[in-house]
């Protein structure tokens, strides 16, 4: 690796304190934390794709917003192009923010319902300063087929688009000013599948024609698939698992990434599944206990989980793939599959297949 | 084709909204037999949640109005049943789940009074003191008579003498079904078990806002069950959810479908969802089921052009496998739907008699006992799209 990363977070960490009621306060009560993103360490090269799965309340997002610096990081370093990030402020910060830009994940309420099209998109290019009205309208114009919407649509509102064009908008909005980095948080979340396969078919295109690299935030690993060249799995604000996609999703060495790839439906009906073997609930992010943030879910738990936090380390088999797990080598080969229970077929009404087992897990 | 728990028949629905006039579904027609799941996808605005809450008759009336069509639910047709009457009915056979969890639940309550209170209301229907269902009202219908008000004990008014009539006093047995609050206590305790909740007597005492997704989901489906409805219509119910989550809720929901032998309509956009619950599959476009049958059959050989790019839209490559296929286009806007088949615009097969003919009802594909329906002209040369 040459050339420096684009973006490199070290021991990024984010903690959002509780307000404490009165009678913690008074009662003398420590202030709770959530450790919303700690310690999470990722580097995005230029022109590549990172994929960051991981389900509701993993920290995802909040790192997005930590990469865009739109949250002020609680401790760690954050460089873009090996410029220290966290010291800049004022006009320099303002500056800089053209080099990321965040799509966001609700494509309604990020666009604001009283502004026309020009001026929505338009609005990265006028807080940069510099331009006229008619400059903005006329880059807007140019700008709109290449998301793949009618250049003519200039003075529509965002209400007249559907969730397709409302989201083709954001990524306008983000695209106008040439950036380096594109933070897609969500970006197909509120999509259906044939609009969603349009999106992503295009993100891949402007990437190739343009070389944006992307940080595609999502939960949904068939999105990662396609558009990611790396993916880092977040669990409970850390990062349990990073390597290249083929890698991650053919080969999960980390349980969590096995539980999450297995849970994922499939349509396909010749083989279905009775039983999901990983129960509970993520657990809160207040004050989390020591050790592996997964244990508690966890089919492979041993004693030494729930005390060391394991290190994210490169096991000798899958070389080029970081896993936090203390049992990796253990594990290594144990399927996603084999979390779950699968019929052969889906059963015929007439002849109910074998019941699932009521006993076990 | 012997027992089905619903059957529409020809159902159209419209929307009113000013001059306009939206066709949200036309002429559906679709049987739930008994202990099936089917499952309905489509893209958002196909009309299937219209189709969905149109069954209990849950739609706003206006802006919506059943055009045409019937919905039998045992024996009786349900766009014929007068309003004041569907609540009994809502209450007896036919229950829902929604998307949104937090939404559907009540936050001023906590779950014990929300699933005692579904409960409550089966056990009211079960002492035969509710309103009952009758096609005609009879000489003795007294379901329009005003129920005892709670009101009466509280002002000291006249209860009847005894024992239990002292306990009704203190509230601690139901009037209506002289159950005691412990035994309905422990019914809901029981529900909460059947759908797997770890520690209910905890949980019990908890609002709906200190519940995480998965575990609001799970009471919704507690309190469907606890009604023990013949048809259980579930729109979305995992949409909501985290992938693991949503897995845990369908091995729960599947397990269930054996255990209290009820039929679920499922409604759902997420084709993998649908593949893994559903017995059958109707799939919806613009307003109309353009294909219906057996899932399996589906999915190994769509026979309508609009399923097939639906299945092939999921994205199931690496980026180096080349691009992902769309389908190209829009979907039509329901107010000016587009003449002859609603898909055609769209379509790759499309000859010059889909510009003008509407699509054919749906009509069997492989041989005439099929359960494989389809409706398009040339259902027979879908499986040689590219």
């Amino acid at each position: 690796m040459s050339a420096p990363p684009l973006v490199e977070a070290v021991d990024l960490e984010k903690h959002f304190p509780l307000t404490r009621s009165a009678t913690e306060f008074f009662g003398g009560h420590a202030r709770r934390v959530i450790h919303a993103v700690d310690g999470v360490s990722i580097s995005i090269l230029p022109g590549e794709t990172l994929g960051l799965i991981g389900e509701s309340g993993s920290g995802k997002t909040t790192f997005g917003w930590l990469v865009a610096r739109l949250h002020e990081p609680t401790g760690g370093a954050l460089r873009f192009s090996g410029r220290d990030l966290l010291g800049l402020g004022g006009t320099e910060l303002r500056q800089w923010r053209q080099n990321v830009q965040v799509v966001f994940q609700d494509p309604v309420g990020s666009l604001d319902p009283r502004l026309k099209v020009w001026q929505i998109v338009g609005e990265p290019l006028r807080a940069q300063g510099g331009l006229t009205k008619a400059e903005v309208r006329s880059r807007v114009k140019a700008l709109l087929p290449t998301v793949g919407l009618p250049p003519d649509c200039l003075d529509q509102y965002p209400h007249e688009f559907s969730g397709g064009g409302r989201q083709r908008l954001s990524l306008a909005r983000a695209l106008s000013v040439n950036p380096k980095l594109v933070i897609l948080d969500e970006p197909t979340s509120a999509l259906d599948v044939a609009v969603q396969a349009q999106i992503l078919n295009r993100l891949v295109e402007l990437q190739r024609e343009r070389g944006f690299a992307f940080l595609l935030i999502t939960h949904n690993v068939a999105a990662v698939r396609y558009v990611a060249d790396r993916v880092a799995v977040m669990y409970l604000g850390r990062v349990v698992e990073v390597g290249s996609v083929r890698g991650v999703l053919e080969r999960p060495i980390h349980p969590y990434t096995k539980a999450l790839l297995a849970a994922v439906p499939v349509a396909d009906a010749s083989r279905r599944r009775t039983r999901f073997r990983i129960g509970g609930d993520v657990p809160s992010l207040v004050d989390p206990p020591p050790g592996c943030r997964f244990a508690a879910r966890c089919p492979f738990v041993v004693d030494r989980c729930r005390v060391e936090y394991p290190a994210l380390r490169e096991i000798a088999a899958a070389p080029g793939q970081l896993v936090s797990c203390h049992r990796a080598e253990e594990v290594l080969d144990i399927s996603p599959a084999s979390l779950l229970e699968t019929e052969p077929a889906p059963p015929s009404p007439e002849a109910p297949a074998v019941a699932p087992g009521d006993g076990g897990a | 084709m012997s027992d089905p728990v619903v059957s529409i028949q020809g159902l159209s629905i419209d929307y009113v909204v000013g001059a306009g006039r939206f066709r949200a579904v036309s002429d559906v027609s679709l049987d739930v037999e008994r202990g099936h799941v089917v499952g309905i996808v489509g893209e958002t605005g196909c009309g299937k949640s219209t189709l969905a809450q149109a069954i209990p008759r849950l739609l706003p009336e206006p802006p919506a109005t059943i055009g045409a069509g019937k919905i039998f639910f045992q024996g009786t047709d349900l766009v014929q049943v007068p309003r004041w009457k569907m609540p009994a009915i809502r209450g007896t056979g036919i229950n829902m789940i929604f998307q949104e969890p937090l939404n559907s639940l009540n936050p001023a309550f906590r779950v014990y009074d929300q699933v005692a209170e579904a409960v409550h209301i089966r056990q009211v229907r079960e002492s035969g003191r509710g309103a009952v269902v009758r096609t005609e009202p009879g000489p003795f219908d007294d379901s329009r008579r005003p129920s005892p008000k709670a009101s009466d004990a509280w002002a000291g008014k006249v209860v009847p003498g005894g024992a239990a009539a002292e306990a009704v006093h203190r509230r601690e047995v139901d009037r209506r079904t002289g159950r005691s609050r412990d035994e309905v206590r422990k019914e809901v305790l029981d529900y909460l078990r059947l759908v797997r909740i770890n520690d209910p007597e905890t949980i019990l005492n908890l609002y709906p806002h200190e519940l995480s997704g998965g575990m609001r989901q799970r009471i919704m489906i507690a309190m469907a069950l606890s009604e023990k409805p013949s048809l259980l219509i579930a729109d979305e119910p995992t949409s909501a959810l985290d992938v693991t989550i949503q897995a845990q809720v369908l091995t729960l929901m599947k397990e269930l479908i054996e255990e209290v032998n009820t039929s679920i309509l499922f409604i759902s956009h997420d084709l993998g969802v649908i593949a893994e619950t559903a017995d059958e599959l109707g799939v919806m476009y613009a307003g109309k089921l353009v294909e219906f049958g057996p899932v399996g059959e589906i999915f190994a050989s769509p026979r309508h052009p609009y399923t097939k790019a639906l299945l092939r839209a999921a994205p199931t490559r690496y980026k180096s496998d080349g691009p992902l296929l769309s389908i190209a286009g829009n979907v039509p806007n329901l107010a000016r739907p587009p003449p002859g088949c609603r898909y055609h615009p769209r379509c790759p097969i499309a000859r010059p008699v889909c510009r003008v003919e509407p699509g054919p009802p749906l009509q069997a594909v492989t041989g005439a006992g099929s359960t494989h329906r389809s409706a398009c002209h040339f259902a027979a040369e879908v499986p040689q799209i590219p």
